[in-house]
């Protein structure tokens, strides 16, 4: 039988192997044990593993305070219990327990880990991606005098870039002891790249098409590479599985998306003076749909009076008048 | 007397003099000090502040026209050392109504020529002198004249006040509209009180309001004060007239001016008064100088300085009529929101009514532009700051020069329309673009949350005459009085990437369906030919 001690993110950071019928396996905080626990909740003598003559494993329980627990109910003390292959739980320490009758699944199959491979020439891509967004943002202000003003550009990207990384190899350094800088600035930059130009590119064909949802559509899609690339930061510096990693990272999203939304859209969302003018105007560029015809366009001004009741009414209710309840 | 020969002094000289004896004051309680030794240097400081200012008051002085030197001979002693100077000024004011009749400036408030002769002018020029002329009419006035107070709910403290007077039979008061606006639009929260001059208070009832010419008549059941005359015609310009009210809450006042005529242009009629206004003193009357009441006064625009407006005392009469019952006993609050937006929009109708002829348009680089939707607009061509260096503005922008309160704080005035042409200087067009929009979504629109709701907006491109246009229509409504809207409709030309025409055309405060003919004939408006 194979025992294995495992630590917090389900890894074995100790292994032994125990042959013949009979072999016995003690758990406990005492130096005479098998395997030694550093775990105030384990007792001196905690359980015992007793490998059978057919192959399989008893386990038992030495009478302690808080018991040793398989499938998340106590074994009992005197008889124990016996199994094939189990995860026990003693204090609060894990133990896997695996017998040569446990059926072993097929390999994994072996996958190239392209960004692995390429992380120097897709790192140095994305940041000249995040460089070349932040001087193009500055460019199209047209500062006077230019260069100082593609300077700021160019260094408020990298530094946004240098920030989030710095966070994320930092990370990886005190989870897994390497730093994997590369990795992480690929990451970081691919996904900050993405996000900037497909939003300016959603801005484009938002006007093309005269569909300001496609505005919302690009935030959605924003949304989603920002919940990727925490997804993937999240596995390469920590030793979380898919589903823990893919569940704080869909936190993490959340908590980014409501703070740009309180800071962007909420706080003037009440504002009377606000208008929404519709996508930014592109001077003689191609568009998609036909030009509409005023009259048809006042047509359409028309419904604005119920849309502008239905504002009133809100506006009503959230902030009464002065008189309201006479 | 006193009060009268000071006037006669320039303000310049006042001021100085006036600096002059504040800083004696200083002086006196410096000297007593003086053989402190720390305190020696500031004292030092201080005699050179006397001379300095001192010199100053002579300078100003000697700028003066001659006619007033005996006042300046009593503040002369002035540049004398400190020690003696903090007791001669202290004593300069008393000296300072040296001045006889005969030396005084010619030149001060001549009335406008009435064909009489030149020693009638005379004659009536001493009878408005200064004088106590200003404490006649103020006696005379005073026990038509009550302080206006508004309460809230069972408050014990006035939340506004402003000011009335009696006409007619002595039962009815004449005031502002905005005065009483909050007790009008809230019956149930806001109430009215007068105080008399004789300390009298009691409730007040409004009776009749006019929107538009902002006046309202109050009355109360108990209360019978003399009345002042109506005078339904216009003084002269250039003629002396007196404003009586409560300004500040700080007790009967009177202010001395210049009536100085209708002003041109308005639609809504007001006489300009040169002359304070403050706040408090809306609804007071305004006397002329034989005190005959010529108007009431409205103290609204408050950014600008002695610049103050009267409506004119023939509104008055008209509304006199109107006037049957209390206003809060025959209508629901409903209904009385109901009958001032409808003065609202009645008043909106006519200044926006179209003209005559065809819409009015100035041309621009081949755009042909509509700018007078109504015959009240006013255009001018302004040298509008660019936002960038490389981009060139023109613009013209046209608005209706006057406006009306239609609730406390919410003045409604109208129309507005900006044409601006912005020409890219060598520009790359994405850059261009960028500043188009952003110019197109600065933000412009201050109204409050307390009176209007949000925009609801609808955006489309759409084929004008001549190009294409990205048009963004926003309309809003009014919290309170249901019916009226802002609209905003903001016009920007796509076709060409080194030339945009950003245009914008804003209404106050109307009915939706004159809001949207407007902007029809806004947008109809709107040309281009190469």
């Amino acid at each position: 039988m194979l025992v294995e001690q495992l630590g917090p993110h389900a890894h074995s950071v100790l292994r032994q192997r125990f042959e013949g019928a009979g072999a016995e396996c003690r758990i406990g905080r005492d130096l005479g044990c098998d395997i030694v626990l550093d775990d105030e909740h384990a007792a001196a003598q905690h359980a015992l593993l007793t490998l059978l003559e057919d192959g399989r494993v008893r386990v038992q329980d030495l009478g302690t305070r808080n018991g040793t627990r398989l499938g998340g109910k106590r074994i009992p003390a005197e008889s124990g219990t016996i199994v094939e292959q189990a995860e026990i739980i003693v204090g609060t320490t894990r133990i896997r327990i695996r017998t040569r009758l446990a059926a072993l699944g097929p390999e994994r199959l072996f996958r190239r880990d392209y960004v692995r491979r390429h992380r120097t020439p897709l790192a140095t891509a994305g940041v000249m991606a995040c460089l070349a967004f932040g001087i193009f943002l500055q460019w199209l202000d047209a500062p006077s005098p230019l260069l100082p003003g593609l300077t700021k550009g160019a260094l408020v990207a990298l530094g946004v870039i240098a920030v989030w990384t710095a966070a994320w190899t930092l990370m990886a350094k005190l989870n897994r002891g390497t730093w994997n800088v590369r990795v992480h600035t690929t990451i970081a930059s691919m996904g900050a790249a993405f996000c900037a130009w497909g939003y300016w590119v959603a801005g484009l064909v938002a006007f093309a098409v005269q569909w300001s949802f496609l505005v919302r559509v690009g935030s959605v899609v924003v949304a989603l590479v920002v919940l990727a690339a925490i997804y993937l930061h999240l596995r390469e510096a920590t030793y979380y599985g898919r589903r823990i990693a893919l569940a704080l990272a869909g936190a993490m999203t959340l908590v980014i998306g409501i703070t740009a939304w309180l800071v962007e859209i909420g706080v003037d969302q009440g504002d009377v003076n606000r208008m929404t003018l519709g996508p930014d105007v592109r001077l003689g560029t191609a568009r998609v749909v036909p030009n509409r015809d005023i009259d048809d366009y006042l047509a359409e001004v028309d419904e604005l009076r119920i849309a502008a009741a239905r504002e009133r009414q809100r506006s009503l209710l959230v902030a009464p008048l002065v008189d309201a309840e006479d | 007397m006193a009060e009268g020969a000071r006037k006669t002094v320039s303000p310049f000289v006042r001021m100085a003099c006036g600096g002059l004896s504040a800083r004696c004051t200083l002086c006196r309680s410096a000297s007593a000090d003086r053989s402190h030794p720390a305190l020696s240097y500031t004292w030092d400081m201080k005699t050179g502040r006397l001379i300095a200012a001192a010199w100053l008051c002579l300078f100003t002085a000697v700028a003066v026209p001659q006619a007033q030197k005996p006042a300046i001979a009593a503040e002369k002693p002035a540049e004398k050392p400190a020690s003696q100077a903090a007791d001669t000024t202290a004593t300069a004011t008393p000296k300072a109504p040296a001045a006889s009749p005969d030396e005084r400036a010619p030149d001060e408030a001549t009335p406008a020529g009435e064909g009489v002769d030149a020693a009638a002018v005379d004659a009536d020029i001493a009878a408005q002198e200064l004088s106590g002329e200003a404490q006649v009419r103020l006696d005379a006035a005073r026990d038509a004249v009550v302080q206006i107070r508004g309460f809230f709910d069972s408050s014990e403290s006035s939340a506004f006040h402003g000011s009335g007077f009696a006409v007619k039979d002595g039962r009815r008061i004449v005031t502002n509209y905005h005065v009483v606006a909050l007790a009008v639009l809230f019956p149930r929260k806001y109430r009215l009180e007068y105080l008399a001059s004789d300390g009298r208070t009691g409730p007040l009832h409004v009776l009749a309001i006019d929107v538009r010419n902002d006046l309202a008549i109050v009355a109360a059941d108990d209360l019978k004060l003399p009345v002042l005359n109506l005078w339904s015609e216009i003084p002269a310009q250039g003629e002396r007239a007196w404003s009586i009210g409560f300004p500040l809450d700080l007790g009967l006042t009177i202010t001395e001016g210049v009536a100085n005529g209708l002003v041109e242009n308005s639609i809504g009629q007001r006489i300009h008064y040169t002359g304070a206004i403050n706040a408090g003193m809306s609804g007071g009357p305004a006397l002329d100088r034989r005190g005959r009441v010529y108007g009431v006064n409205v103290s609204v625009v408050t950014e600008r300085q002695l610049v103050g407006f009267v409506v004119p005392a023939k509104h008055v009469a008209a509304l006199l009529a109107r006037a049957k019952e209390p206003l809060d006993r025959a209508y629901s609050a409903q209904q009385l929101r109901q009958r001032v937006t409808a003065q609202v929009i009645a008043y909106e109708a006519e200044i926006l009514e179209a003209p005559q002829d065809a819409v009015g348009t100035q041309q621009m680089r081949g755009y042909t532009l509509p700018t007078q939707l109504s015959r009240y607009v006013e255009c001018s061509t302004i040298d509008e700051k660019s936002p960038h260096v490389r981009v060139r503005v023109e613009a013209i922008r046209c608005r209706i020069p006057s406006g009306i309160v239609a609730q406390p704080g919410l003045y409604v005035a109208g129309l507005s329309i900006q044409h601006r042409l912005l020409q890219s200087l060598g520009m790359h067009p994405l850059q261009f673009e960028r500043q188009v929009n952003k110019l197109a979504a600065a933000p412009r629109r201050a109204g409050s949350a307390a009176h209007v709701a949000p925009f609801a907006c609808s955006n489309a491109l759409v084929s004008l005459d001549g190009f294409d246009a990205r048009i963004s229509t926003c309309v809003r409504q009014y919290r309170l009085l249901n019916g009226l809207y802002d609209f905003d409709v903001t016009v920007v030309e796509i076709d060409d990437t080194s030339e945009a025409l950003v245009s914008r055309l804003a209404l106050q405060g109307v009915a939706f369906e004159a809001g949207r003919q407007i902007m029809e004939r806004y947008l109809g408006g709107l040309q281009w030919k190469p």
